[in-house]
């Protein structure tokens, strides 16, 4: 069971399972409270690839969220830009 | 300037910008990738005519088609942002902003991985990866392969692996979860499969799947369900086994599998070690939708169509003045069906910007049409029940339409 909990979810972050489960148990998170508290879902590939599972994650602790709404929101930039990118000139 | 920018340059993007372009709009198509096609640029399989569907063929096709049209199309630019200013649309990129009254975002699924432990070691790859490395970069994955997740997109690229002669031992399903949830239980697998089963080159499979579309003949199929599993073209079909952990030090060196029971629970004293030099974990796709939540795109969630979807009509158009959408962003289905949007939407695009003369409203049902007659001929149908997600957002789209007494949802 250890070996589960210690899973990383979250690569970018690198959060675990465990860090997950236990932060949502010991603060009845929201969403966005859980995703602040952990960083899961707030590195360089923008959630892409945890998304899924931060939401599953969220549906398994909190069982009165309504499934339609998004539970984590999106921003730009939605891809990973240098900041002479998105600034006004080099 | 262009009137139209698509972003995407898949199959329903480069048919959009074909259909724009026919109609006399000036196209601007960017991609991320280094080159058009999206995922045709993956897919190689035998239809069940005996056709072959070869997606860079395909690709290649919709791009020269695109080119004799003047589209612009400009691969290795990255969307940041999307925002509309008064009258326009401006369409942030990694070369600058680009400007339209019109924008069609054709940015197909995102892959969503089930996480096992050990998931992060050099050598596991999401199924996709593998597809990419296969089929377009043209590199060998491994020796020596284990799949993670028994579904469609695996077992259409499981063909493609085993087509590139790269050696996959066997599939097997993840342990069942919180997180694998239905992927975990081989009943529910076996039931998914079933709709899929005339792909299935087992006889078994295809066999079974008229009988086992009753409950308990498929009970009676998964308790006793060969242990050492059906074979896919050699390829050993293992649903009473599951993953419980990949394991190595620097690298994949095996994976770590367990038999259950027909509900996907682990029996004790049966872990075995595999021994594996690639893993592939095949959880699903879902429709990458980021840009159109950043505009503000109000949002519904259709779990047919693969998770949350923006808001749109069954001519490709959003609530939002200008902004289309097509393609897998609008629900997971086939390349085929991607194609089909794209012309729809490019097509409801001209109509707006009055283009196509007076018979674009017939032109503009014919595709329509044409979606729902590709559909009923498809071979891969990634979820059984995409026609009742179909009808649940067209269902939506006409109340919402009909009385301005919206419930949307928005994002966050």
């Amino acid at each position: 069971m250890t070996n589960f909990e210690n899973m990383v979810i979250c690569r970018c972050e690198e959060v675990t399972y465990g860090q997950l489960l236990s932060t949502a148990a010991e603060h009845k998170c929201t969403a966005r409270e859980l995703k602040l508290r952990t960083r899961a879902g707030m590195g360089f590939c923008g959630g892409r690839t945890c998304r899924v599972s931060v939401d599953k994650i969220i549906e398994s602790v909190s069982p009165d969220i309504t499934p339609g709404d998004i539970p984590l929101k999106y921003q730009p930039p939605v891809r990973p830009v240098t900041f002479g990118t998105v600034g006004e000139k080099k | 300037m262009s009137d139209v920018i698509i972003i995407g340059a898949g199959p329903a993007g480069l048919a959009g910008a074909i259909a724009c372009a026919e109609n006399g709009l000036r196209v601007t198509v960017v991609d991320e990738f280094i080159k058009p096609g999206g995922r045709l640029l993956g897919q190689l399989h035998q239809e069940p005519s005996g056709d072959w569907w070869n997606g860079i063929k395909e690709a290649e096709r919709l791009h020269q088609n695109a080119m004799n049209l003047s589209v612009d199309i400009r691969c290795g630019v990255s969307v940041y942002n999307l925002e509309k200013c008064s009258q326009n649309w401006n369409v942030h990129t990694s070369i600058g902003t680009l400007t339209a009254p019109f924008v069609l975002i054709a940015t197909g699924a995102a892959e969503y991985p089930v996480p096992v432990p050990g998931w992060t070691l050099p050598g596991v790859m999401s199924i996709g990866a593998a597809q990419v490395m296969t089929n377009v970069h043209r590199v060998q994955v491994g020796k020596k392969g284990i799949i993670i997740g028994a579904n469609i997109l695996a077992f259409a690229i499981l063909n493609e692996l085993q087509l590139a002669g790269i050696n996959v031992e066997r599939i097997v399903l993840p342990e069942k979860n919180p997180n694998s949830q239905k992927a975990g239980e081989p009943e529910e697998v076996l039931k998914s499969l079933l709709h899929a089963s005339h792909l299935a080159p087992s006889p078994l499979l295809r066999f079974g799947s008229k009988f086992m579309k009753k409950d308990w003949i498929r009970k009676m199929g998964i308790n006793f369900y060969p242990k050492n599993g059906i074979k896919i073209n050699g390829t050993p079909l293992q649903l009473r086994k599951a993953a419980l952990e990949v394991i190595g030090k620097d690298q994949v060196e095996g994976v770590r599998i367990a038999d259950t029971d027909a509900n996907g629970k682990v029996i004790p004293g049966t872990e075995k070690i595999y021994e594996a030099d690639f893993v592939c974990i095949a959880g699903g796709l879902y429709p990458l939708a980021e840009l159109a939540a950043v505009t503000g795109c109000p949002f519904h969630y259709v779990p047919e169509l693969g998770g949350h979807v923006p808001s749109h009509s069954e001519t490709m158009e959003t609530p939002l003045d200008g902004l289309f959408v097509a393609g897998n962003i609008t629900g997971i289905e086939s390349g085929k069906i991607a194609m089909a949007q794209g012309i729809t939407a490019g097509l409801s695009i001209a109509k707006h910007a009055g283009k196509g003369k007076n018979n674009i409203n017939n032109k503009l049902q014919q595709a329509v049409q044409n979606i729902r007659t590709v559909r009923q001929n498809a071979a891969i149908q990634f979820n059984p029940d995409i026609d009742r997600g179909r009808s649940k957002m067209k269902q939506i789209w006409e109340d919402q339409h009909n009385n301005n007494n919206q419930t949307q949802e928005k994002i966050g």
